[in-house]
């Protein structure tokens, strides 16, 4: 246990606590529709390419400065510049889930198991975090923080950058939530009322991108790919429709934050996991569900 | 009368390859026509083509006068997804929402009179998944009827429903094509209830359409006339 009160690791820790309630908060939110469109696996799947992404920035981030710059910064100054690594591996990490995005989508389409392919792109990606790990600049320590889910040194600005993302991924999902689900319950439905399916995908898979990307830069994939999946599956068997299936989903996801914070700050314990086996809780009582119905 | 959609000179098919090809028909106010054929003869490409789910490969599709009401088939719908039999009916609406994108109380009111229509006012807050095939079947055609169609196209409405349940939905495609002179298209493989509701057919195999009265096409003589010495045994 800290040695310290509540009162003060709250306020040291102010930053990561709000990051990982916003999370528990918005990605349940977005893992809904990915549950009922099978492909819950993609959660498991992006935030790794995400993770490989921020860790191929900061392999990077020692030719980039040298050949094209980052507003002036030296090697040194943009490590300990928080705006400018986090920008930067922001950036590297959507580009990297719209690459892990693109393959999905691709092996949906394509012959033989989409699983199987997706497994595939998740060995791939874990092994470029590794590979990449090694040839960063600032060493092991901060890319075993974020493999681990240890966010205790999430700042201000991280903070905004992941509220930014999932703000904008969080209106986009309620804007254009009955677009996005009648396009994957009925598609062929939605292109005969009309509606531009084809852009409806583009968005959804972009929102994902977008909340993956910030969150596994600031929170790591084991808390974002955690909040993706366990909640959803918790509330599913408990609801009759799609509104309580997303209220259910973001309460238990936030309460799951608020939990596993609590139980990361009494007992010293990396906060993503501490917040992710919360959520595995939740899982315990849906055969009650299930025998009730 | 007017005509809703024009088929002319089409040829539908994949990847390159026509699965139907100078295909030519007109579907107009009050037809009630059933598509019927062979497995694999191209009944369902020409009716996706119609449908606009498929572009013309060759020809062309004119749709200016419709407004298209889409059953599909319930089986290509998830039940993993929690939806009320309401919820389902409302995404009739979905192309015609504005702003911020809620429903209106004119658009909740006309659903919950679209599935009175179709006879299932006491489920309207039932899961969807729970409800029996035909129930299902017809709480989609509540839904396509949510968007004030003029054409309704409906794929395989009567499949895998018992005797009771195809008989209502067929009745109730009657009526709406006799009261609102809807023109109704539908894929079925049951031909005898289709030589009893349809007022016409479309014969779909080796790729070429024949068009002709249900009466005569699908009695026994017309279709050992269809299938030459081997015909195939009916279903429903």
């Amino acid at each position: 246990m800290l040695d310290t009160s509540w009162l003060e690791r709250l306020e040291l820790f102010l930053w990561p606590l709000c990051a990982a309630l916003l999370a528990g908060l918005v990605l349940p939110a977005v893992g809904v529709h990915l549950l009922v469109r099978r492909a819950s696996f993609h959660g498991i799947v992006l935030p790794q390419f995400a993770a490989a992404g921020v860790v191929f920035a900061y392999a990077l981030l020692p030719w980039w400065i040298e050949t094209i710059g980052l507003g002036g910064l030296t090697l040194e100054g943009a490590l300990h510049d928080p705006h400018a690594a986090s920008t930067f591996g922001l950036a590297w990490g959507a580009v990297f889930t719209v690459c892990g995005i693109l393959l999905l989508v691709r092996a949906a389409r394509g012959s033989g198991s989409e699983v199987a392919r997706a497994a595939a792109g998740f060995a791939t990606a874990s092994a470029l975090v590794l590979v990449l790990g090694r040839l960063s600049p600032v060493g092991r320590g901060p890319i075993d923080a974020l493999l681990g889910g240890e966010v205790l040194g999430v700042g201000l600005h991280e903070f905004e950058v992941l509220a930014a993302a999932l703000a904008l991924s969080a209106l986009l999902l309620a804007w254009f939530g009955r677009d996005i689900l009648l396009a994957s319950f009925d598609r062929e439905s939605a292109r005969v009322l009309g509606l531009p399916t084809g852009a409806i995908e583009a968005l959804f898979q972009g929102l994902v991108g977008l909340a993956v990307a910030a969150g596994t830069l600031t929170l790591g994939p084991v808390l974002v790919f955690g909040l993706l999946v366990l909640p959803p599956l918790a509330a599913r068997p408990w609801v009759r429709s799609m509104r309580a299936f997303v209220a259910l989903s973001v309460a238990l996801g936030a309460a799951s934050a608020l939990l596993g914070e609590a139980a990361a700050l009494h007992w010293d314990l990396p906060l993503g996991p501490s917040v992710v086996l919360t959520a595995a809780v939740a899982l315990v009582p849906a055969p009650l569900a299930a025998r009730r119905t | 009368m007017s005509v809703l959609i024009r088929v002319e000179q089409a040829a539908f098919g994949y990847g390159g390859r026509a699965v139907i090809a100078g295909a030519d028909l007109e579907i107009r106010r009050g037809d009630f026509l059933g598509i019927v054929g062979p497995n694999g003869g191209g009944k369902t490409t020409l009716f996706r083509g119609i449908l606009g789910l498929l572009a013309p490969l060759a020809g062309r599709v004119e749709r200016a006068g419709a407004r298209l009401g889409y059953v599909p088939q319930r089986e290509t719908l998830d039940a993993i997804y929690p939806l009320r039999v309401e919820d389902v009916v409302r995404m009739g609406a979905y192309a015609g929402l504005r702003g911020l994108r809620w429903l209106s109380a004119a658009q909740r009111a006309a659903a919950a009179r679209a599935i009175e229509r179709v006879g299932l006012a006491g489920e309207a807050r039932a899961p969807f998944a729970s409800l029996s095939g035909g129930q299902r079947q017809r709480a989609l055609l509540a839904r396509a009827l949510l968007a004030e169609p003029n054409v309704l196209l409906l794929d395989e409405p009567t499949s895998g429903v018992d005797r009771g349940a195809q008989r209502r939905i067929l009745d109730l495609l009657v009526e709406l094509n006799a009261r609102d002179g809807l023109a109704v298209l539908l894929v079925s493989h049951q031909l005898g209830l289709l030589r009893e509701t349809a007022r016409e057919v479309l014969w779909v195999a080796d790729g070429r359409v024949l068009r002709g009265p249900a009466r005569e096409l699908l009695a026994p003589e017309g279709l050992d006339r269809l299938f030459g010495a081997a015909p195939f045994a009916e279903g429903g």
